[in-house]
């Protein structure tokens, strides 16, 4: 049937036509789709939080003040030989102390600069490459001489692991819940607008219109909406982000770690999914709700 | 031609809609089909526009078998009909023009075919002035005409009419059933489905009387007035049906010899595919 100019026109029409059930079934799109992209990107930050965390793993391993600059070394060797080690390396502790004066208040920070020496023990930085084996490596450092203390945060890491487990189930779980909603609302606002053209639907019954070309303004109507309210979710989580970014930086940097996601690096994939979400849902509501909605009418029989 | 063979309808819930009908409608013939409610009229056109199969016998329209069609060709078979509703199925919110190019629009027929079609369409329903009104802003007398252009719009080969003056004045069904059978007189087949006996008398057409699902009646004048007195001695007895207050159409069937709003009653030329020059697209 060359008409497809035609179909599409009227697609719009319909749209137009009825204004308030588009606004409503874009509306309810977009809300349902804003939410799956607020979960989504909070997932995104969470998980890059948690990597950044467990990438910053370290043991730090300080040296007794005591120890000699022998020992020293002879501590460095020990490390490095030890299994599951990526990386030993040594903390400086001049720039350290400095940054620690830094912190301080005025007065305080003239009394200690007028100290001699350093007071900071001499400090290794131990990379783990198995995370699995942290403990381990941990007891067998703490084993070694010449040390003063181990400084680890495993309890920080293995926490840090349940809870991106539960965010990423209750995400996910949350996500699906969400589009199941989107499908069944959309079906239904299409179920509506069916029915409030069904004496257009049994004229054109009457008149021989295939099946087909019934279907097609409401699948143009669906699209449209669809694109519309993936568009609208799109640039509606951009926002929130952007808006909502720094407060949650913040509140995750206190906890030792500056991972910042950009929404950019995400857009493009969030916005082929809002849109692909928003035209199946549109497509597959309008096709079962035509289909249902015949058949209860019972002009014709559906299949053709 | 139409032709009914043995065909017996009973719907899921038990109701026994039609039993044993055996017809023949040829092709250019014009046929009332009158009964009480609940005699099975709506089955009988039902099943003729293949929104129901019998469940026993067979139908055959034409050259099509309607118990064997496809159910992909249904659609291409409707093309072949005109239909008209008691309720005009007008759309509200389309002009008449567009409510007559809808139906030609649906089958995907080309715009420029369109804007030659409608107009001619209307211009034999009378309608050129309205084209641009809405249907709540036209009478049920215009509105039915609206319904009817709209099935002559595809060159319908029949036209099957649903109480078509169920919803218009007396002197407007008149003219109705005189633009039907102007239609007929250039060769379309009409069947029209009516309960008013009255209007049916005034013309001189082949009528089918159904009850309870039976043919009772199937011919001319004499046996028509025999039918429809056995349906009221039915009616009485039974007291499903009530004869409707007789409408005095003698003073139309009168005009119609000298028409005042029709000068010509010749019969309506339809052009089977208006295209003035350029043939069919």
């Amino acid at each position: 049937m060359g008409n497809l100019g035609y179909l599409t026109k009227e697609g719009f029409r319909n749209l137009k036509v009825n204004k308030l059930m588009s606004v409503a079934s874009v509306t309810v799109l977009f809300s349902c789709l804003m939410l799956i992209g607020i979960a989504f990107m909070l997932l995104v930050n969470i998980e890059a939080f948690i990597s950044g965390i467990e990438s910053e793993n370290v043991i730090m391993v300080y040296v007794d003040m005591e120890a000699t600059d022998v020992d020293y070394i002879k501590l460095g060797n020990d490390l490095r030989s030890l299994d599951n080690v990526a990386a030993v390396e040594n903390v400086d502790k001049e720039p350290a102390y400095e940054e620690i004066l830094s912190e301080l208040d005025e007065g305080l920070r003239t009394y200690l600069s007028g100290l001699e020496e350093n007071p900071l023990p001499d400090a290794y930085r131990v990379t783990v490459s198995d995370m699995s084996k942290f403990n381990d490596v941990v007891n067998e450092i703490k084993h070694l001489s010449s040390i003063e203390r181990v400084y680890e945060n495993s309890t920080l890491a293995s926490q840090l692991e349940g809870i991106r487990n539960s965010v990423t189930y209750i995400s996910l779980g949350m996500i699906a819940l969400l589009l199941v909603v989107s499908l069944f609302i959309i079906s239904n606002t299409i179920k509506v607008t069916m029915f409030s053209r069904r004496l257009e639907i049994s004229i054109m019954k009457s008149v021989g219109a295939t099946n087909s070309f019934i279907r097609w303004p409401f699948m143009i109507e669906g699209i449209t909406i669809g694109i519309i309210a993936g568009l609208l979710a799109s640039a509606a989580v951009w926002g929130i982000y952007e808006f909502g970014l720094s407060s949650l930086t913040t509140m995750l940097s206190g906890l030792g770690t500056g991972v910042q996601v950009e929404f950019i690096d995400y857009a493009p994939y969030l916005l082929a999914a809002f849109i692909g979400i928003g035209v199946f849902t549109a497509v597959f509501g309008s096709a079962t709700s035509i289909r249902k909605y015949l058949k209860e009418r019972k002009f014709v029989e559906l299949e053709d | 031609m139409i032709k009914f063979e043995n065909v017996s309808k009973k719907y899921d819930n038990g109701t026994h809609a039609l039993k044993d009908i055996n017809l023949t409608i040829d092709k250019g013939e014009f046929v009332f089909v009158v009964g009480s409610s609940g005699a099975g009229k709506s089955t009988f056109l039902k099943l003729m526009m293949r929104e129901e199969v019998p469940s026993t016998g067979s139908i055959t329209v034409e050259d099509t078998d309607l118990t064997k069609i496809k159910k992909r060709d249904i659609p291409k078979f409707r093309r072949r009909l005109g239909i008209v509703f008691q309720d005009f199925r007008l759309i509200p919110n389309m002009t008449v023009f567009d409510n007559v190019a809808f139906a030609m629009r649906v089958i995907g027929t080309k715009e420029k075919k369109i804007r030659r079609r409608v107009p001619y369409v209307l211009s034999l329903m009378g309608l050129n002035e309205k084209a641009r009104n809405y249907p709540q802003e036209l009478s049920g007398g215009e509105q039915q005409r609206v319904a009817l252009a709209r099935a002559l719009a595809n060159n319908a080969e029949i036209i099957i009419a649903d109480e078509p003056t169920g919803n218009v004045d007396p002197q407007m069904s008149y003219e109705i059933v005189d633009l039907l059978m102007r239609l007929n007189e250039s060769g379309t087949t009409v069947i029209m489905v009516t309960h008013e006996h009255s209007l049916v008398r005034c013309f001189d057409k082949r009528v089918i009387i159904l009850d309870k699902g039976t043919v009772v009646s199937d011919g001319g004048a004499l046996i028509r007035e025999a039918a429809t007195s056995h349906i009221n001695a039915v009616s009485e007895v039974s007291n499903e049906y009530v004869v409707p207050p007789e409408e005095d159409y003698s003073a139309y069937t009168q005009s119609r010899q000298t028409p005042e709003s029709q000068e010509d009653s010749e019969p309506l030329e339809i052009q089977e595919d208006f295209s003035v020059a350029g043939g069919d697209e």
